[in-house]
């Protein structure tokens, strides 16, 4: 039996996966992103490969993706998260048109043809403002595990109207807003609607066409799935595997050319430019 | 042998390009010890005929401020005008200006700039009347703005000879008549008719030549890329503009593109697509940004930039008629500046013919964050595109020379997954004509 690997070396969390030769998700991890990508991308890679039970010779076609994807020195192969994305998200839903994808820095939305082809796409530019990284602040002025921040929201009974989507202010905008009496939850609920409304945004600039397939760390918050769905009109597609999706499509990327019989060793080496 | 051929012998036209630009730029500093006014003008609707008639030498402060950009010293200028009290979003343009004025005009090229005795600007950016309006509270200098009509919609036509062409000529024409008499008030000159007839003569073989040029990157592979190449080649029919040094050049460069056509050199070694950019320039990292495009196998092959920014003399399709140079002068700007403008407002249809003429694979539309003008149309226009002709597009942001708003991994990012996207949709129509 062959296997494949995808990686992806995000800004905040590092990615893995390892396929088998009919596409079968035969393992997965995830850690936290260090200084050294390279570094993170290997100790990833070693985590597959042990849950998976496998020596890396069994791996004959790896992907890299994320913004990291020209420091996994072992890959073959560098793809855009972009692709990878919509490549693991019509994986598992194959009528996906549209993919939002809300990550530690990066929310992107993506338009995919009938044909599964990508045919535009969309990302917040320059700004970590209706990111995963806007909840990491709130995670923290409330001293609450990221986690439990869903789930509170959606226990709000008059969300709060934050006017900030800053992540920089979202502190103090917290705080201030506790300090008038607000309750947490209120104003979770408020900070969630805030990014809902900007990520829609995104979805709207390139087309929304449903199916839509959320993925990306923050789609394990069930309050923006809940705020998501209201703000779009449309149900939204969550897989399992929603933060795997850019490493399953990696992967998927790499088993193509394995199934089209190309090896790494035919390939060009391409560095980071 | 002329000047030109001496001193560009065995270098190619971009190299010899630079030579130029950079000969005009030292030639400013001494402006003064020649006794030659010294008018500052931009390079739409900018009345250099008659401002070279009288012997000005003209500053582009737009081209300083792109220089202060490619020569990395973009941030320190930006920083002292925003010290003074400019905001991060005015125009960076300006911005770099104010911070040579407040650095006494000593420009990072090296040359001691001079400040102006007129000041030219006109009705097609609304900042150069703004910018100009320092300039004379700064220096007291005159500023002489142009009222320029534009385009009235979309689908507009005024062809060259209508009533509604002679009327707008008519116009601009009693204004040309008005900077005349400044200007003889500034030089104490008279104006002379056959000087301007001689200067306009020497814009029709450079504009002639100029549209062969463009044209040229239809073949394919595309001789040049029209955002790196073509930018050199712009700067010296801006700075030169209506010399006969400008003229030598304009042959010279014509006669290397022409040998690269008929050898099919292309600028790229293996050309894949064919694009075009829409926008202006991001002078601080353009050499990366094409770097990014060009490893890839992506060719600028066309740029509204290289019409409009060239005051869009090309795009008018009328020359001068140099038997009745002032009427005629008025006749070509008013035309020139409608279709070289049609870049910026009602720009669908052009930007869609160019890219039929071009054989684009896609579209980059490059955001300014200091100019709003240029950004605001791009988003409705791309959906035009897009929708209508079925074209890929990308849309990238960063500045003019603003270094804080380019962002390496995430335009890398973009134009890698743009390329992926080109690929798939051309391994989808190779399967589907198979």
């Amino acid at each position: 039996m062959e296997y494949v690997a995808g990686i992806d070396v995000g800004s905040t969390q590092a990615k893995g996966v390892i396929l088998d030769e009919r596409g079968n998700l035969v393992s997965k991890a995830i850690i936290d992103m260090e200084t050294n990508m390279g570094a993170a991308a290997e100790e990833i890679f070693q985590r597959v490969l042990a849950s998976a039970n496998l020596e890396a010779s069994a791996i004959v076609f790896t992907v890299a993706t994320g913004y990291g994807r020209y420091r996994v020195t072992f890959g073959d192969l560098q793809v855009t998260e972009i692709s990878c994305h919509a490549r693991g998200a019509l994986a598992e839903f194959p009528w996906t048109r549209t993919v939002l994808d809300i990550g530690g820095q990066d929310t992107k939305a993506i338009r995919i043809g009938d044909s599964g082809e990508v045919i535009d796409f969309a990302m917040n530019d320059k700004c970590a403002a209706g990111t995963g990284r806007f909840l990491g602040a709130a995670s923290f002025a409330l001293e609450m595990p990221l986690s439990e921040l869903g789930p509170l929201a959606l226990q709000s009974t008059r969300p709060v109207r934050i006017t900030t989507t800053c992540t920089v202010f979202a502190e103090t905008e917290i705080i201030g807003h506790l300090a008038k009496g607000h309750l947490p939850e209120d104003v979770l609920m408020g900070m969630h609607h805030s990014i809902a409304t900007r990520c829609a945004s995104l979805v709207r600039r390139v087309g929304l066409a449903p199916e839509v397939t959320f993925s990306g760390g923050v789609s394990r918050n069930q309050a923006m799935v809940v705020l998501l769905q209201e703000v779009l009109g449309v149900p939204l597609n969550v897989s399992a595997q929603a933060q795997f999706m850019g490493a399953i499509g990696a992967a998927l990327y790499a088993l193509d050319h394995v199934r089209a019989g190309r090896r790494p060793e035919h390939l060009v080496k391409e560095g980071a430019r | 042998m002329s000047a030109i051929s001496t001193m560009t012998e065995g270098l190619d036209a971009r190299t010899t390009g630079q030579r130029l630009v950079n000969q005009w730029l030292a030639s400013l500093g001494t402006a003064r010890e020649r006794g030659q006014p010294v008018a500052y003008v931009f390079v739409m609707g900018n009345a250099i005929e008659i401002l070279r008639a009288f012997g000005f030498e003209m500053v582009f402060p737009e081209i300083n401020s792109l220089q202060t950009g490619v020569r990395k010293a973009a941030p320190d200028f930006i920083a002292q005008a925003e010290d003074f009290g400019f905001s991060p979003d005015v125009c960076s343009y300006v911005k770099a200006d104010v911070g040579l004025m407040l650095s006494n005009m000593q420009h990072p090229s090296g040359v001691q700039m001079p400040v102006p005795d007129l000041a030219v600007a006109s009705s097609l950016c609304n900042v150069y009347i703004k910018w100009a309006e320092i300039w004379e509270r700064r220096f007291g200098t005159p500023a002489f703005v142009l009222d320029i009509p534009g385009k009235r919609f979309a689908t507009w036509k005024s062809p060259a000879g209508s009533p509604q062409h002679l009327a707008d000529a008519r116009w601009v024409e009693g204004q040309f008549r008005d900077l005349i008499a400044r200007c003889e008030q500034i030089t104490g000159k008279k104006f002379d008719s056959d000087r301007l007839a001689e200067v306009e003569a020497h814009v029709n073989e450079m504009i002639r030549l100029w549209i062969e040029i463009l044209a040229f990157n239809q073949h394919r592979p595309a001789p040049y890329n029209s955002m790196l190449d073509g930018l050199t080649y712009m700067g010296v029919l801006n700075a030169w503009r209506g010399t006969l040094e400008g003229v030598e050049y304009m042959r010279l460069l014509h006669a290397e593109i022409a040998g690269k056509v008929a050898r099919g050199e292309g600028r790229v070694p293996h050309e894949r697509f064919r694009l075009v950019f829409s926008g202006t320039p991001c002078y601080v990292n353009m050499r990366r940004l094409i770097e990014l495009f060009e490893s890839h196998g992506g060719v600028f092959a066309a740029s509204d930039y290289l019409t409009y920014a060239a005051g869009g003399l090309d795009s008018a399709g009328l020359f001068y008629d140099t038997s009745r140079p002032l009427e005629s002068l008025a006749e070509v700007t008013t035309l020139a500046s409608q279709m070289g403008l049609s870049n910026h407002f009602f720009s669908h249809h052009a930007l869609a013919q160019q890219m039929k003429d071009f054989a684009a694979d896609g579209i980059v539309y490059h955001g300014i964050k200091s100019c709003r003008t240029v950004a605001t149309s791009m988003a409705d226009n791309r959906e035009y595109v897009t929708t209508k002709h079925g074209m890929p597009t990308l849309y990238i942001e960063s500045d003019l020379i603003d270094p804080r708003y380019w962002s390496d991994a995430q335009i890398k990012n973009r134009v890698d997954a743009f390329f992926e996207l080109l690929e798939q949709r051309r391994n989808l129509q190779s399967i589907q004509e198979r």
